[in-house]
């Protein structure tokens, strides 16, 4: 198996120790059907990202910074069915470019590890972003389970095989890539997450957020109360191939001046195999999202909303597969992937919304072709800062097996 | 398998499952305290249209005008004109172009003039001549940058011999919501006359009557306005506010400024609370709060109708019988005794706040479409002659017959 820890990508001097790397995946994605029964078929530069990390004093200081380019690469979005957020709907939607700036800091004490982190980033909460897990398609959870690109102030404690964090920030999600948020609504939203890892590789996490108002700038839009539970599992099954299990459950409940308006639910279970340079995968999701009035562009919904209504809510079915096989080159390492997807709709609010009329078909399937290209340093975790990583000493190498070479 | 992987697989399906048995709604006692039983209005026709969601609704001389909203298989961008001396059936239709949501239509008091209010950017209004009532005739459009963000609702009025149309206006990213005035005396040439910020976190709809101006400002409440009637010194260029109330539970969507001919009382304004929570055909919530206005610097809500399970949108109103008729979404059509005293009621329909609960004192007089079947979502209602219209927005229309709420 090709490891990335073997490339250095590392400017070490004294007690600074500069790491950098990037990241890219080009492919060619097919969907059949899109909105209106038709074959979409587009080509990408997807999850393109400049990633920096600088660590001080011995790592008593650590700043952390990932520059996302697909406001460039990718400004219309990615096709997914299923997905929805931001204004985008059966695409993903372009990160920010300032997609983490985060400074860590860790006071040294005898009996717990404790760090404070600042800046841009993830909120304690939920899950690792689809990002460092082993699919290309983003979840149609992604934003049930992640809390991403807001300005964070947290603070993390571990002891033995708990940890637990809690943090303020700003509830208001961002308008567009070149969106860095703004200080005014800073600690209007909190979130706490709790993490147990009781055997090496196993780790157990459960957590609670509330937003305010996510969707409307202005803060006057419905608030979130959000519950995360996960596990994950990685087991080396032997010296040349690894083993992942992943089992999420998320739920959002939207209210109105406190009074509950929609429910929305995921479950997600991820599965993954390495023996050597190849990686299996299989993906199960079953989650429902809102319908929302669509604009002109049909993959795009109003921001904000006129008022607090939707059309309904679907439940979308998922099944990812995919096969990689990783070619490893000094430093850098390119790895082909052909990933399917087939997704199951369902109407849940009474017939309102009809995806046959819609899609064409309750059932899509979709295919996707193409290269995920890393170079140097590349995130161990997406979505912890500080104690709430794992102290194993082997995930000292920025690395991780979610996130190895495929 | 080994215990600890069993242990994470089965932890979180333990904890979202205590979760969710912790999720429990109270379900209120509302058994009226008055026996009067509304009575069912007779369904005379419908008309079908399914291929968009029907949204407002426009009556006059026979000839029914509906909008449309969203996508559904068709993005709803038409206006449907209906033939509705019997039996409705389509007409004609007319597509507008570059709009996603056509949220409004009205016709003006002379009845020749046909305004339709478009979302979202570039929102504007279009100005029909319907003189010839089959045939809608597209005499201008108004757009400005003050209304490119959508115009949600549209209505019209006339004060000091001159036309205007009230536009209200959709927030955008980094724009706050609007209240737009264009004067439309020459509808072949509109003129933007007004524009200001206004209401929080939506501007909603408006009504028109006397020189007085009502804004539905959602959480802001219901805003009063001297606009050329109210003595306070307001034109339509310069509205001064006489008074501001924000009623219960906020969400002020629309309004209805009640004239009694009968007693030539002016003291009601009847105020429609879009709750969160609607889905089509599905849920909604929100109640009609009535605001004693008598005197007009100090309006106090006095009353209100609460449907378990729906709540209201649009509603017009029958002023000669004292009835209002709303648009309850997924509980159908409700027709409402507004005549005589709302303050008063018997005392267990009275809520701990004081307000009386009109439903529960007897005054829901008529009501249909109200058993769930068929699925209905009704969104906007409209009166001509004995005949009620409601715009369903899963189906297309409905008439009923009101001859028995008549007095």
């Amino acid at each position: 198996m090709a490891a990335f820890t073997a490339f250095p990508a590392a400017a070490q001097t004294g007690p600074v120790h500069l790491r950098v790397g990037a990241h890219a995946i080009g492919m060619m994605s097919r969907i059949d059907p899109g909105i209106g029964d038709r074959i979409e078929t587009e080509p990408y530069l997807t999850q393109s990202m400049l990633l920096g990390h600088v660590s001080l004093a011995g790592g008593t200081f650590e700043l952390a910074a990932t520059l996302d380019l697909e406001g460039l690469t990718l400004p219309d979005g990615e096709l997914a069915p299923g997905n929805a957020g931001e204004g985008y709907v059966d695409k993903r939607h372009p990160h920010t470019y300032m997609h983490e700036l985060m400074a860590t800091v860790s006071p040294r004490l005898s009996a717990v590890d404790l760090t404070i982190s600042a800046g841009r980033g993830f909120a304690p909460f939920g899950t690792d972003d689809p990002m460092v897990r082993p699919f290309v398609r983003y979840p149609a959870n992604h934003h049930w389970s992640q809390i991403l690109e807001r300005w964070v102030l947290m603070a993390a404690l571990r002891r033995g095989p708990l940890s637990i964090e809690a943090g303020l920030f700003n509830g208001n999600e961002p308008q567009g890539p070149d969106d860095v948020g703004g200080f005014d609504r800073f600690g209007d939203s909190w979130s706490a997450r709790g993490t147990l890892r009781p055997a090496a590789g196993l780790e157990l996490q459960g957590s609670y957020a509330y937003i305010e108002s996510p969707e409307f700038r202005s803060g006057f839009g419905l608030d979130q109360r959000k519950w995360s539970a996960s596990a994950r599992l990685e087991r080396a099954l032997s010296p040349a191939s690894t083993a992942y299990l992943f089992l999420e459950m998320a739920e959002t409940h939207e209210y109105a001046d406190g009074r509950e308006a929609f429910i929305f639910t995921s479950v997600l279970g991820e599965a993954a195999w390495r023996p050597g340079p190849w990686t299996s995968a299989l993906r199960f999701e079953r989650t429902t999202r809102p319908e929302e009035e669509r604009l002109l562009d049909p993959y795009r919904s109003p921001r904000p909303h006129s008022d607090e209504t939707i059309i309904g809510a679907t439940r979308w079915n998922t099944v990812t597969a995919q096969v990689a096989r990783s070619f490893s080159m000094g430093g850098s390492s390119v790895a082909p992937f052909i990933e399917f997807s087939h997704n199951a709709i369902e109407e849940v609010t009474g017939a309102i919304f009809d995806p046959v009329a819609f899609y064409g078909s309750t059932s899509i399937w979709s295919v996707s072709l193409g290269i995920r290209i890393r170079a140097g340093m590349q995130h161990r975790r997406m979505g912890r800062y500080g104690a709430a990583l794992p102290a194993a000493p082997h995930d000292d190498d920025d690395m991780h097996m979610t996130n190895r070479d495929q | 398998m080994t215990q600890s992987t069993r242990l994470a697989l089965a932890l979180p399906l333990v904890t979202l499952t205590v979760l969710t048995a912790c999720d429990k709604n109270p379900v209120a006692n509302d058994t009226p305290v008055d026996p009067t039983v509304p009575i069912n209005m007779p369904t005379l026709g419908r008309g079908l249209e399914g291929s968009r969601f029907t949204a407002e609704i426009a009556v006059r001389n026979g000839f029914v005008y509906t909008t449309t909203w969203s996508q559904r298989f068709a993005q709803g961008n038409t206006v449907f004109t209906w033939e509705a001396g019997g039996v409705p059936f389509l007409a004609d239709s007319t597509r507008i172009e570059d709009a996603t949501t056509l949220g409004d239509v009205q016709i003006s008091d002379d009845g020749n003039l046909l305004v339709v209010a478009t979302e979202r950017v570039p929102g504007r209004i279009v100005i029909f001549d319907r003189s010839r009532t089959d045939l809608l005739v597209e005499l201008s459009q108004f757009h400005s940058p003050e209304t490119d963000q959508g115009v949600h609702t549209a209505k019209l009025g006339r004060v000091g011999g001159r036309h205007y149309a009230f536009l209200s206006i959709d927030p955008g990213n980094n724009e706050p919501p609007r209240l737009v005035i264009v004067d439309i005396t020459d509808p072949a040439n509109p003129t933007q006359v007004f524009a200001r910020a206004m209401g929080l976190p939506f501007m909603h709809d408006v009504f028109v009557r006397d020189g007085i101006l009502f804004t539905a400002e959602w959480d802001d409440g219901l805003g009063i306005w001297d606009i050329g009637g109210g003595g306070k010194g307001g034109t339509v260029q310069d509205p001064v506010q006489i008074s501001n109330i924000h009623t219960v539970n906020g969400n002020v969507h629309n309004v209805w400024w009640f004239h009694d001919p009968t007693t030539g009382e002016k003291r009601y304004a009847f105020v429609g609370e879009e709750g969160a929570g609607f889905a089509v055909g599905s849920s909604s919530s929100g109640d009609i709060h009535a605001v004693d206005i008598s005197d007009i610097e100090n309006p106090r809500e006095v009353a209100y109708f609460h449907v378990p399970g729906a709540g209201t949108h649009n509603f017009t109103m029958d002023e000669s019988s004292g009835i209002l008729y709303a648009a309850y979404y997924n509980g159908g059509v409700r027709a409402i005794d507004v005549r005589g005293d709302l303050s008063v009621c018997p005392d267990g329909a009275r809520a701990a706040d004081g307000r009386c609960n009109m439903r529960l004192a007897g005054r829901e007089a008529g009501k249909a479409l109200t058993d769930g079947s068929p699925t209905v979502s009704i969104w906007g209602v409209a009166l001509e002659g004995h005949r009620l219209f409601a715009s369903d927005m899963l189906s297309g229309i409905w008439v009923f017959d009101i001859s028995d709420l008549e007095r």
